[in-house]
């Protein structure tokens, strides 16, 4: 126990902190402007001066730790005389400019100037001076009003870990400044923007557009990108969004965020919007009106499902809406259009190998905490980039590498290329041969565990095999994953969407069960999880509770006042299929895309037209939706109410931020149809339906917002999971391919945007303005290109034209295409094979040719 | 990237230390010595070949004013003009410099021949004025002397 006094207050401490820290704990302010909760301390600006008794000199409380016995005043007129003294050193060069200054209102200094004085400095000299940049897209630096107290440096260094900035020169011509403006390898997060104390570092999308007061509303929520669900602040203004701005201490990516959180809140306020529901007379979309198009809808539901059974009826929910949308849609479809028939877009990856996984090894494998990983021995990486498709759980992945924290890459992850301890690259497509020997190795050494037997028996199964691999840096991997310590899986979808991706699938729950591994899957929308809880999947109810087990099926039933169709539904692709072959003639479509986002664009395009009638609920008139026969406006993430699960399983409540009059939420939507399809559905608010989710789920029993509010509802609340996992895992007969030299065609996930919604984001945008082709350095010397060509990617699916740009990362055959932009999405070359396990349509082995055009 | 050769002699410096970071301000060196100063790519290529962040390379390179940071002349004549070389009569050398070579402080000549860089102290001041010429060290300089030196750097 260390005691220690400051102003005469008795302070005590388990153990040694900051004298800073001692005072904040106990109430006492210290000025400060290099130190931030989220840096390790720097001493560098010297405002956070002390007096400790027998000690000559004043002392920074920031880097000062403090002892037992201390006795310390964080008030005097010496202190304020020195606090003053720097301050006037810092306006020496400082330009004065606070009324032009967007940082006004809310700048350190400036508040730190208006308490302690020193407002103008007595200096005559010339003050320096550095051009404002505009040269980057993003961020304005006004090198004139840095106080060089390095946290945005910090910040990108030691948090982010882009190290994208620096401090460059040196004495007085020190200033903060990237390595060129046109060679930035800045991630657009902005935390260094959220640090920076003074109005350095500004963000060009609203400059000069607000002064911090200015601001009607501040409402906490959640991020709508991606599966890690950041919180953040949105600041309101006139029913818009100004801004986002972190809360740090607060949620789990405290304060910071990626590039999509910051600077992607403009979707919704987007001119594009849908504002009325549109209806297809003669062949064209036509303005209508809520009451005609809901009518058309239900009277058209209720023909087909009477005529043809709800078997003619199927849905696709989205991993984008929230699980109260999610709940009452798969609840409408089941009871009032009586049919199993819902999966999502999510089947291509996450909601397949999650369900994959919970199959083998039980329910709740998957969730775990992504601050957890830091705490790991070895991370091992396969299937995508952490730091591009969760941006937030990458960063836990680069923490543990600084801890010392061992990480082994298999495959592609480029944003962990400065972080990795070793990266092995398998031939094409085989990374299913490299697990499997891993897993076998894993056996060998370990033996089984016994406790879950059928997953033993196919282990030992395996080992039979004779695997004969030659990779550089397989032995080491083995050794690594071998060594003893706690591991952690980070599992991305590029190794999922395969034809025989069950295999991988397989091997990685081997290894996960042998090590005792954490596993933890990216998760590209924010809310993949919430919706295999909600039930959006043909074969289980809410909560996970399969279909075929009629005692669950009786739960809900009576809950639900009706029957639940006996027959499990068909999966994603089946139901893309069944509607070509006219099995499917309605096709209800909430907040989803599959035309862009399905691959053989063409069929599925075929496949859409050839349905009686198509409903598609969206917030943008998709392509997709150009194809409906109604398309109904919905409301966007920031216009409504609602839970989002996350890919640790965390529930965490998004609030309604802007109002906008044309927006309707999707759950009040289907409600309306359904009552007028005979089923009645009531819910005055969303939180109504949270608590008959709370009676009906067992995985979120007794679940209130109120309880969410609080934070941390983590898996399993007070639920039962079910433990039993499955006695006979299925196989498949194995099919062999052999890859020729050729190049292979890969869809890429990137750090600048999230699907079809991103390219409605101005500021997105502008950081990544085209979809470019990454090629490895070899095959653009073979084929002669250069960063910046433009290119023609073909396929047997179709062509369409890009620039290029090299990567040295890249080193197999593979090249990459996001699928994100407008008539440009990797999916629409892109063929599949389905395989039989996971349902998951297979895209990889697409050959393609590049062409310099 | 560099030639092989080099990549070799950056590897020797990187096994001299637990960290590629400290091989840092050797391989400036060596990229200063290739490209003749401290250019953006070579700077880029020092990031490449240690496996470091660029904004970190530019920001350690940019705090030595010893790296050039500019193009430089063949030869860089590094002029003291501290106390007791300037009692030493190091001003009228400057001026010399100038008038015979056309050649400033900051400046390089025309036929990049020569560029002057003004030092602070070298540590010669009982033998003033003193000047380095690349690494080769010169004192007791006076008109003549400096010419005649400077006739062998060519
Ligand atoms: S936005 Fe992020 S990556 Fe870019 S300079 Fe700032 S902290 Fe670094
Ligand atoms: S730009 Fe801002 S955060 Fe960075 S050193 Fe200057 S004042 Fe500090
Ligand atoms: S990591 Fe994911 S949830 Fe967090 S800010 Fe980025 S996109 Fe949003
Ligand atoms: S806050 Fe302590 S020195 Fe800056
Ligand atoms: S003053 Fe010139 S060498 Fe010391």
């Amino acid at each position: 126990m260390i005691t220690i006094n400051i102003n005469e207050k008795e302070i005590r401490l388990d153990k040694p902190v900051t004298v800073l820290e001692a005072a904040r704990t106990a109430g006492i302010k210290i000025p400060t402007l290099c130190a931030h909760e989220l840096l390790e301390a720097y001493g560098g600006c010297r405002l956070c001066v002390v007096e400790v008794e027998r000690m000559l000199k004043l002392q920074t409380a920031c880097t000062l730790i403090a002892a037992d016995g201390m006795v310390i005043r964080t008030k005097s007129e010496a202190i304020s005389n020195a606090r003053r003294s720097i301050l006037e050193f810092l306006l020496i060069n400082h330009p004065l400019d606070c009324p032009v200054c967007d940082k006004a209102g809310e700048c350190e200094l400036q508040d730190l100037v208006n308490k302690y004085g020193a407002t103008a400095g007595r200096f005559k000299e010339e003050k320096r001076k550095v051009p404002e940049s505009h040269e980057d897209r993003i961020f304005t630096r006004n090198m004139e009003r840095c106080v060089l107290c390095t946290r945005c440096v910090r910040m990108c260094n030691d948090v982010q870990g882009a190290s994208a900035i620096n401090i460059v020169g040196r004495g007085g011509r020190s200033r903060m400044e990237p390595f060129s403006p046109t060679s930035f390898n800045c991630e657009y997060c902005g935390n260094c923007l959220t640090v920076c104390p003074v109005g350095a570092i500004l963000s060009r999308p609203h400059l000069h557009s607000l002064r911090p007061w200015q601001i009607d509303k501040e409402v906490e929520t959640i991020c709508p990108y991606c599966g890690v669900g950041c919180s953040f602040v949105v600041q309101v203004r006139d029913e818009s969004i100004k801004r986002v701005i972190p809360r740090f201490g607060f949620g789990l990516n405290n304060g910071l965020l990626c590039s999509r959180g910051r600077f992607g809140y403009e979707v919704t306020g987007s001119q594009e919007r849908i504002k009325v529901p549109l209806v297809r007379i003669d062949g064209k979309l036509h303005q209508s009106t809520w009451d005609y198009a809901l009518n058309l809808i239900a009277d058209k539901l209720k023909d087909i499902r009477d005529t043809h059974g709800g078997s003619a009826i199927a849905g696709i929910a989205s991993p984008r809406c929230t699980n109260e949308d999610n709940y009452v849609f798969q609840k409408f479809m089941r009871m009032a259009c009586k049919t199993n028939n819902i999966d999502s877009i999510s089947r291509i990856g996450f909601a397949s190998a999650q369900r994959y996984f919970e199959d083998l090894l039980g329910q709740g494998i998957t969730a775990n905490i992504i601050l957890g990983l830091k705490n790991s021995d070895i991370i091992l990486v396969l299937g995508g980039d952490p730091t591009a498709v969760n941006p937030i759980l990458g960063l836990s992945i680069r923490a543990a590498a600084r801890n010392g924290t061992k990480i082994a890459v298999i495959g592609n992850a480029k944003g962990l290329e400065r972080f990795k301890t070793l990266r092995i690259v398998p031939d094409i497509f085989k990374e299913a041969e490299v697990l499997e020997y891993l897993l076998t190795e894993i056996f060998r050494a370990k033996g089984l565990r016994g406790e879950k037997p059928a997953l033993d028996r196919k282990i030992e199964g395996l080992s039979g095999k004779s695997l004969k691999i030659d990779i550089a840096g397989l032995a080491e991997l083995k050794d690594v994953l071998l060594s003893g310590g706690s591991v952690s899986i980070v599992l991305g979808m590029d190794v999922v969407h395969r034809s025989r991706g069950h295999r991988i699938l397989f091997a990685v729950a081997g290894i996960t069960y042998l090590l005792e591994a954490r596993l933890y899957l990216l998760s590209e929308s924010s809310n993949e999880q919430g919706l295999i809880d909600m039930g959006c999947v043909p074969d289980m109810l809410p909560g996970g509770r399969p279909l075929v087990v009629g005692d669950f099926k009786k739960r809900f039933e009576t809950v639900w006042k009706g029957t639940i169709p006996e027959k499990g539904g068909l999966t994603l692709m089946e139901i893309i299929e069944a509607t070509k072959d006219k099995k499917i003639k309605v096709l209800y479509v909430m907040g989803e895309n599959p035309v862009f986002n399905l691959p053989n664009t063409s069929y599925v395009k075929e496949a859409l037209k050839s349905l009686d009638f198509l409903v598609v609920q969206d917030i943008f008139l998709t392509e997709t939706a150009e194809l409906a026969d109604v398309v109904l406006p919905a409301s966007g993430w920031s216009e409504k109410d609602g839970t989002y699960t996350n890919l640790e399983r965390r529930i965490q409540l998004l609030r309604k931020a802007v109002n906008t009059p044309s927006s309707a939420d999707d759950w009040r939507t289907i409600s309306e149809i359904s009552s007028k399809m005979g089923y009645e559905m009531h819910y005055p608010r969303a939180e109504d339906i949270m608590e008959e989710i709370a009676t009906v789920s067992p995985l979120y029993k007794d679940l209130t917002y109120d309880e969410i509010e609080k934070g941390n509802c983590l898996w399993p609340y007070n639920g039962e999971p079910l433990r039993g996992v499955v006695s006979e895992i299925p196989a498949a007969e194995e099919t062999f391919r052999e890859y020729k030299e050729g190049l292979y065609l890969a869809p890429e996930k990137i750090l600048f945007h999230s699907g079809t919604l991103s390219r409605r984001a101005l500021a997105l945008r502008k950081i990544c303005p085209e979809p470019t082709l990454k090629i490895g350095t070899n095959h653009a010397e073979k084929l002669g290109l250069k960063e910046g060509d433009n290119v023609s990617v073909s396929t047997a699916q179709g062509s369409i034209n890009v620039q290029v740009s090299i990567d040295t990362a890249i080193k197999d055959n593979k090249v990459l295409l996001g699928n994100n932009f407008e008539g440009r999405g990797v999916f629409s070359l892109l063929n599949y094979e389905i395989d039989p396990i996971t349902k998951v349509p297979g895209i990889e082995g697409c050959e393609v040719t590049i062409e310099k055009i | 990237m560099f030639k092989e050769t080099i990549l070799k002699e950056i590897d020797d410096i990187k096994a001299r230390y637990p960290d590629p970071k400290s091989a840092l301000l050797p391989t400036l060196y060596i990229a200063q010595r290739e490209f003749g100063w401290l250019s953006h790519e070579a700077m880029h290529v020092v990031a490449q070949s240690l496996n470091l962040p660029e904004a970190m390379v530019r920001g350690t390179a940019s705090f030595y004013t010893m790296f050039k940071h500019k193009p430089m002349g063949r030869h860089l004549i590094q002029l003291c003009t501290n106390v007791s070389c300037m009692i030493l009569g190091a001003e009228r050398l400057v001026d010399f410099l100038k008038n015979r070579y056309s050649l400033e402080p900051n400046i390089t000549t025309t036929d990049r021949r020569f560029s002057l860089v003004i030092m602070e102290c070298i540590g010669a001041c009982d033998r003033g004025p003193a000047m380095l010429v690349n690494t080769d060290f010169h004192d007791s300089l006076t008109e003549e002397r400096i010419e005649e030196i400077l006739e062998k750097y060519k």
